[in-house]
């Protein structure tokens, strides 16, 4: 499962905001929750008890404010009264209120039903008797029945008291605890942060900065040549991409390296092959030599020898099966052989043998070579050729005043060398005038192909010989080549190779 | 040369086995053919004909890797047979004298009949 580098890194990030929003919220709500305590007791705790605490200083000041008229007969004391009551009143609706269906407003109740009682009394009995001239009665109704009632007004306060106390206190308590339970969660929550933290600070980048080391040091090795390198990423995300497309490289470099390799062994072939086959074409009087030669590859099978020897011209041309190295590499084995066994004295038919036995014990069984090995004698102008397997040698003659014809000379056919233990030894024999050529080739002339598939073939080939012959080797050389090479619009897969042996004679 | 591989049919006909390869015999696809004659010496086939008739085109690897099959089954004891009906590579078995060291005819049944041993 591939998942990108900036997933992760976002992921981590990601889980970090989280927390701190976890965090922000948990210290939202638990402060939250501690400012509703607070404001149970704020709102309702402490005005409850200011508002008892005022009922019962109303009706103790009510209480004193009636005495005070019943001893002083001073209105401005009933006065006085009348407007405790209306403050006593207040007090009470607003502590009904306050209290709401808590289970002390039945104290409150009691506490108003008191207090009404003895503003009726006041009102019903003490105030008409001291109107009356009553006083010492009304006193004396005042503190039998008044003051128990103020007692009792005083008592239900202090009850009360304790009660909305309580509250207090035990709402201060879970204040405290809240805060404390605040407190450890808190702790708890930021001690996961940095945990979480730090693991994903150490091993998020650590992962990551050990496999960029391990690409580092694959880009050293690189540099340095190695291209066999490991390189071990499964961390399913851009990184491990990296890596199998650096492998890739990797493994396309060393390709590359094999290739140029190659190359190097490639143009070495060639030029041993170059100093070995390329032999100047030595001036030799009454017979004119022109190589035609187009190579299709580096490194080729097709080969021509040329000996001169007293009056003897000695010339072959071979073709080794195959293409390549491996061809090139039987043509020098091909030559070495001839030169070798020639240079001992032996003649046409012993090299030849000879050169067949060395192909046949040298190379692999899928391995042969076709040649001509043929002489010349310069002074009487007879040419003698053993045809191992090849094309057969095409000749020109000048003819007399100017008819000049051509066809390929069929004669005996012995086999290709490399393969058969007796290949076959008939000569074929010619005689040729002044002014005739034989034109020996490699069958790459023949074979050239048309992109519609046709062959060049042998009658093309006549036919080209036949029209260029009036021509000097060079331009013989251009026109010919070009012509093949026109047929097979350009793409010429074997090397072409041809010999023009020109007999001029003894004259001159 | 870098190889490539060619569709190589291989049928066996009482006792010995047809090897008919579809497509040019040269220097890039003889591998396949060296190699299913390779497989057949192993298995212990000796005896091969091969059919040209799917082969329009062949050079002298492919030519020398047909009569490498045959030096090399004649070794192991057995033979390779070639039929083939095509002009331009009878010529070649004619012009390079190959035509004499192994057995050629139009079809299979008369190739077969050409076995030496």
């Amino acid at each position: 499962m591939r998942l990108s580098l900036r997933w992760k890194i976002v992921g981590g990030f990601g889980i970090l905001i989280v927390l701190v929003a976890v965090l922000g919220w948990l210290t939202l709500s638990l402060f939250g929750s501690l400012r509703s305590v607070q404001r149970e007791v704020f709102r309702k705790a402490i005005p409850e008890l200011v508002a008892v605490d005022e009922i019962v200083r109303s009706f103790t000041a009510q209480s004193a404010a009636v005495r005070g008229y019943l001893i002083s007969s001073e209105g401005e004391l009933l006065d006085q009264y009348q407007r405790e009551v209306g403050v006593a009143d207040e007090w009470e609706t607003r502590a009904l209120d306050l209290l709401g269906s808590a289970p002390e407003s039945e104290v409150l109740q009691e506490l108003v039903a008191s207090g009404d009682e003895f503003q009726n009394l006041v009102d019903n009995q003490v105030v008409p008797l001291a109107a009356d001239g009553q006083r010492s009665q009304a006193f004396r109704v005042l503190g039998q029945e008044g003051s128990p009632l103020i007692n009792s007004i005083e008592r239900l306060g202090e009850e009360l008291r304790l009660a909305q106390d309580e509250v207090v206190v035990a709402a201060e308590r879970e204040v405290r605890r809240r805060q404390n339970q605040a407190i450890a969660i808190l702790i708890l929550v930021f001690v996961a942060m940095l945990v979480v933290g730090l693991a994903l600070a150490i091993l998020l980048p650590r992962r990551l900065v050990r496999n960029l080391e391990k690409l580092v040091h694959a880009a050293r090795g690189i540099e340095q040549g190695d291209f066999d390198q490991r390189l071990e990423i499964n961390s399913h995300d851009e990184v491990e991409e990296l890596a199998t497309r650096f492998l890739k490289m990797q493994s396309g470099l060393k390709r590359l390296q094999q290739l140029a390799l190659q190359d190097r062994e490639l143009e070495i072939a060639a030029s041993i092959q170059r100093n070995l086959l390329q032999r100047h074409v030595p001036d030799i009087p009454g017979v004119r030599l022109f190589p035609i030669q187009r190579q299709a590859n580096l490194v080729g099978g097709d080969w021509y020898d040329i000996e001169m020897s007293q009056r003897t011209l000695t010339v072959a041309v071979g073709d080794a099966s195959g293409k390549g190295i491996a061809a090139a590499l039987m043509a020098t084995v091909a030559l070495s052989s001839l030169r070798a066994e020639r240079s001992l004295g032996s003649g046409p038919k012993k090299v030849i043998e000879s050169a067949n036995k060395t192909l046949r014990d040298a190379t692999d069984p899928d391995s042969f070579t076709t040649l001509i090995y043929l002489t010349l004698d310069l002074r009487t102008g007879e040419v003698r050729w053993l045809n191992m397997g090849h094309p057969s040698p095409f000749v020109h003659r000048s003819g007399p005043d100017g008819t000049a014809s051509g066809y390929f000379v069929e004669g005996p056919r012995n086999k290709a060398l490399g393969w058969f233990d007796e290949p076959g030894l008939a000569e074929t024999v010619l005689g040729l005038e002044p002014g005739d050529r034989l034109v020996l080739f490699t069958d790459g002339f023949v074979e050239a192909k048309s992109p519609s598939g046709e062959l060049f073939g042998e009658e093309r080939l006549a036919e080209v010989l036949l029209r260029f012959a009036p021509m000097d080797p060079a331009t013989l050389e251009d026109e010919l080549i070009g012509e093949v090479e026109r047929f097979a619009a350009g793409k010429l897969g074997d090397d072409l190779t041809m010999l023009v042996v020109e007999y001029q004679g003894t004259d001159g | 040369m870098s190889q490539q591989k060619i569709d190589i049919e291989i049928n066996t006909d009482g006792d010995h086995k047809v090897i008919k390869p579809t497509g040019d015999l040269d220097v890039y696809t003889v591998g396949s053919l060296r190699d299913a004659i390779g497989s057949m010496i192993e298995e212990g086939t000796t005896k091969v004909v091969v059919d040209l008739d799917a082969v329009p085109f062949m050079d002298s690897s492919g030519l020398g890797a047909l009569m490498g099959g045959v030096r090399r089954l004649r070794e192991a004891g057995g033979d390779l047979a070639i039929a083939c009906t095509r002009e331009q590579h009878l010529k070649l078995f004619t012009i390079t004298g190959f035509g004499e060291g192994v057995s050629i005819a139009p079809t299979v049944e008369e190739a077969a009949q050409g076995f030496r041993g």
